[in-house]
């Protein structure tokens, strides 16, 4: 009958994320002690419990006693410890009394490198208890935190200061210390409801035992808790809540026991826009926002997660007037806001600087509307509106708004633009052009906001890698691998698609008279390859990284959708049984044909049989192939290549020997090769594409 | 309560448990971490108990006084227990119940708030705490100071007296606060936030402050004889022995560089380049103070360390 055992660090209030990843590590961390010394059985269980103040571990299924050890440990070369006449030498005595054996116990062994000194070791498993008291410290010490801090003495660091630890094996106390507390069966309750300290009977009443002590250590069962408060105290207000995960997982992390407690502020404020309202009270005082409906009006209420509610009236009123403060402060900025319209803020970002070398955020302003010109013409979009949104689309930073919440850029520029009566499309895109803000975010779906990202984004990259301020390990300040990220998301999800060549020329003529850049060449051959990269691992796991790198590498670099539709068609190929073969088959004529010169095939030099069967199918569709290839029908194309290419071409390789001793015949049959092989490559490079079969030809090509 | 019978309290609570009772430092500090009784003292082996309020200036906060929550000057409520006992939330929460509060009827959490302070090279963990949604104190475990590691750690408690004080006498204007009884804040300090908003944003004369800037932190470098060169891994080098530095002057002018920096900056004459620049220049300067300060303390053979019991906060 095996027990359980538990482990529970407590301390002072620890951050969310603190929780989360220091439970991550210590569940890692026992798995891996445990295992190593050999307490784990079949039943063998760890799950991890968290609250703000305390870090706990449960073990289910431990062994009652450590599995024995038989096992014959290796020594030093038998010549270093025996004498040629047996006698031992030192390293003889100094290995068996290693390992508690008289040297008469040691054995020889023999292996390829040589003879060498052996034991054979056994050793009796101990107890439970008894290895888990060395092993626990072990174990504590494994738990990492996102940034750890020393406190009194300064000689232990942790993730905030330890307070107690208790380690229970079944109902006994296994003993150990850590950070130099002495665990016990000592545990304590919510901070403010139950602040003595108990003693916990045995380790399979922890839960029920904290809960009494209003604890949920369950952190799945306090956010259904939570969630269940807050779900009713909506209905309760005649609402629904507005659904936050984020928040959610805030505020059930600062909390041992949570209570909701509603409040509400003065409807007058319902005049900012919502997204104000929201930013104040999710950001600064993390409440959650009520809503008439689903996607309705907010209503003029808010849902406090609290810690206690035994006066519930006095934490609303506490929280209403600290509400009341900062709704009224958002307030006085946006009447103060509105006085004057965006544009006049045009003149302040003259004297903001966008980058020391690259000059003010003015200038950029005005680079943002050539190359916003530029692409709206490229892609049919209004060129008169996209410059407009272009002109506008950063005024809102000098808003009082947005100077107090950076978050709600784009968003009160739109507002503002809005009651301005600007055109929806223009004040839409001043909004949009932030998007994607990550990989979680969508991008602009119209037109003139996709235009203004991307004109945005490509002036950032090209005048960052202008100045050699070019993203190096986990440093890119500027995140410019967002940016080009995001550019390449807008081609491919968005409204329009960009070319990203003509893009960089556009951006780095645009900054002419405002910054000193590297020359076009040298910038386009680092955003180059620094675009490849994100486009490689940007698609990489949903059509493997091989099938990206084989039409990476017969893309110009131009259009980004025309990538997406190569990428698109080998992975449909790739898919088809056929494919293997033809891959193979391809691949081989390119490693035979990589250094060999092109030219014209001689008919009259073609053999008979599957060579000129070869030549003349391929004969027949190279202008289908190249034709749907130049329209960038890239799945026409390579259907006609496996259709009507794949059985001559495995039958040319089964039966045509191409490296004769004849000089002119086998040129002829590396011309036929090489110019089937461009033509294929002009789709995808195949040779990138990794296959089960390994070409019988790869030694031609190393 | 009134506003200064809150300061007695806070003076009273921490007298009681072992701090000295100290007074605010007699020149412009943007926070009482600048008052050398924490900046210095946090530095070294030796034991530190100290409460003591610090008139605080936010030049770029400053609101004309027309706004109900915002104040160029306010006061902090500053405690230091080095090392930080092991019951520092206790009696935090204690001097709350203190000043009438008692923690089981309100919602008061900790939540995560690292602090820095660029200028002065010091880092921490901790939180501030929050009374009912308001934030009314940081916390904060110190880890570094004037570019040092600090050990013992101190534990720093700041109370924002202002904010606190709002929410026990329920006004919703800092204006509207009672000083003391029949004596409003308004009728000490409105006028002063007037005046001071229209000196930090309007009429400070830049140049004068970038001169004064420059001056104190020249003085830095003559008081402490601090060299040009750096030694190996850009070590600060000295010239004079460590008591014939002048760490306690030398240290006047860093907190005079720092607050005519903050000057500019309200009167928004430094660009964000110039910003990280002037920061340096701060964070220079009281890295090489504070590394005066323990070769000062270490060449006393650290005091302290017999005179005062590490524990006495703790009881």
């Amino acid at each position: 009958m095996s027990s359980e055992f538990l482990l529970e660090i407590g301390t002072e209030e620890l951050p969310a994320s603190f929780v989360t990843q220091a439970l991550g590590s210590l569940k890692a961390s026992a798995l891996e002690l445990v295992s190593q010394a050999r307490l784990g059985s079949e039943e063998l269980e760890v799950h991890t419990l968290g609250t703000p103040r305390r870090l706990a571990l449960r073990i289910r299924g431990l062994a009652p006693r450590q599995t024995d050890r038989n096992e014959t440990v290796m020594g030093p070369p038998w010549n270093a410890a025996f004498e040629a006449d047996g006698s031992p030498k030192k390293a003889a005595a100094g290995f068996a009394k290693k390992h508690g054996v008289t040297v008469g116990d040691l054995r020889k062994k023999t292996t390829d490198k040589g003879d060498y000194v052996s034991v054979q070791v056994h050793e009796a498993g101990r107890t439970t208890g008894v290895v888990l008291a060395q092993i626990l410290p072990q174990i504590c010490q494994g738990i990492t935190f996102p940034k750890s801090m020393r406190w009194g003495p300064g000689e232990i660091s942790f993730g905030r200061p330890i307070h107690w630890v208790v380690s229970l094996l079944g109902s006994d106390v296994v003993e150990f210390e850590f950070a130099g507390v002495q665990a016990g069966r000592a545990t304590r309750g919510h901070r403010f409801l139950a602040p003595a300290t108990f003693d916990l009977d045995a380790a399979s009443s922890y839960e029920t035992a904290l809960e009494r002590a209003h604890v949920l250590v369950d952190l799945t069962r306090r956010k259904d808790r939570m969630m269940e408060g807050l779900l009713g105290a909506a209905e309760s207000l005649g609402g629904v809540l507005a659904p936050d995960a984020f928040l959610a997982d805030e505020c059930v992390s600062l909390v041992e026991e949570p209570f909701t407690v509603p409040g509400s502020f003065d409807e007058s404020f319902l005049e900012l826009p919502d997204t104000v309202v929201v930013s104040v009270m999710r950001d600064h005082q993390r409440y959650f926002a009520v809503r008439a409906s689903e996607g309705g009006a907010l209503l003029p209420s808010y849902l406090n997660v609290v810690n206690t509610a035994q006066d519930p009236e006095t934490i609303a009123k506490g929280n209403d007037r600290v509400l009341r403060a900062r709704l009224a402060d958002a307030k006085f900025f946006v009447q103060e806001d509105r006085k004057a319209p965006l544009a006049d803020r045009l003149q302040k970002l003259e004297s903001v600087v966008f980058q020391s070398k690259l000059g003010t955020m003015g200038a950029k302003v005005r680079r943002l509307q050539a190359n916003a010109r530029a692409l709206a013409e490229r892609a049919g979009a209004d060129p008169a509106a996209c410059v407009e949104a272009a002109r506008l689309c950063k005024t809102d930073l000098e808003t009082l708004i947005v100077f107090e919440f950076p978050e709600l850029q784009g968003e009160m520029g739109r507002w503002y633009a809005m009651r301005e009566g600007i055109d929806p499309a223009i004040a839409d895109a001043i909004r949009d052009h932030y998007r994607p803000q990550g990989a979680d975010d969508v991008v602009p779906d119209q037109l003139v906001g996709a235009v203004v990202a991307v004109a945005d984004r490509i002036d950032t990259l090209v005048g960052c890698f202008g100045i050699g301020l070019v993203p190096s390990g986990s440093a890119d300040p500027f995140a410019l691998r967002r940016a080009a990220l995001g550019i390449i998301r807008i081609a491919l999800e968005g409204p329009i698609d960009v070319d990203l060549r003509q893009l960089l020329e556009h951006a780095h003529a645009a900054y002419a008279g405002d910054a000193e850049l590297a020359p076009l060449d040298d910038v386009r051959a680092s955003l180059e390859s620094f675009f490849r990269a994100r486009i490689r691992a940007m698609l990489k796991d949903a059509h493997g990284g091989d099938v990206v790198d084989a039409c990476l590498g017969a893309w110009d670099g131009a259009s980004l959708r025309d990538l997406q539709s190569r990428v698109e068609a080998v992975s449909e190929v790739r898919a088809a049984p056929e494919f293997e073969a033809l891959a193979v088959a391809f691949k081989r004529a390119f490693n035979i044909t990589k250094e060999s010169a092109r030219g014209p095939i001689d008919a009259a030099l073609l053999e008979t049989g599957a060579e000129t069967a070869l030549a003349q199918r391929f004969e027949t569709v190279r202008d289908q192939i190249r034709e749907a290839t130049g329209a960038r029908r890239y799945a026409d194309a390579l259907r006609l290549v496996a259709k009507e290419l794949g059985e001559p071409i495995d039958r040319f390789f089964e039966e045509v020997f191409v490296m004769v001793d004849d000089p002119s015949v086998r040129e002829n049959r590396l011309r036929l090769l090489g110019e089937i092989a461009d033509t294929v490559n002009g789709i995808a490079h195949f040779h990138h594409l990794g296959t089960k079969l390994q070409s019988r030809d790869s030694s031609v090509s190393a | 309560m009134t506003f200064q019978e809150l300061i007695l309290a806070l003076e009273r609570f921490w007298s009681e448990r072992g701090c000295l009772i100290v007074q605010p430092y007699n020149s412009e500090v943007g926070a009482g971490t600048f008052n050398p009784h924490t900046f210095l003292r946090a530095i070294g082996p030796e034991p530190w108990n100290v409460a003591y309020v610090e008139p605080s200036r936010r030049p770029t906060d400053g609101r004309y006084g027309e706004n109900p929550n915002r104040l160029q000057q306010f006061h902090q409520y500053q405690v230091i227990l080095k090392p930080s006992p092991l019951d520092i939330q206790d009696l935090y929460l204690e001097s709350l119940r203190a000043l009438g509060t008692d923690p089981r009827h309100h919602d008061i959490r900790f939540i995560e708030d690292d602090w820095e302070s660029p200028t002065l090279g010091a880092w921490g963990l901790g939180w501030q705490v929050w009374l009912d949604g308001l934030e009314i104190s940081q916390f904060t475990y110190f880890q570094q100071c004037g570019g040092m590691d600090c050990k013992p750690i101190s534990g720093e408690l700041t109370y924002g007296l202002e904010r606190i004080a709002m929410y026990l006498q329920d006004v919703d204007d800092v204006y509207d606060l009672q000083w003391a009884q029949g004596i409003r804040y308004g009728d000490i300090y409105k006028r002063a936030e007037w005046e001071w908003s229209t000196y930090n944003f309007e009429q400070a004369d830049v140049d004068l402050q970038k001169k004064l800037f420059e001056e104190y932190e020249t003085q830095v470098g003559v008081l402490l004889g601090l060299s040009d060169k750096k030694g190996k891994g850009g070590a600060l080098q000295f010239d004079r022995a460590p008591l014939e530095r002048l760490a306690l002057p030398a240290y006047d002018a860093v907190i005079k560089c720092s607050h005519y920096f903050n000057v500019l900056d309200a009167r928004g004459a430094i660009s964000v380049t110039e910003r990280q620049r002037y920061i340096g220049r701060v964070r220079l300067i009281a890295r090489a103070v504070a590394e005066s300060w323990f070769a000062q303390r270490e060449a006393l053979g650290f005091p302290l360390l017999d005179v005062l019991d590490t524990g006495a906060a703790a009881q």
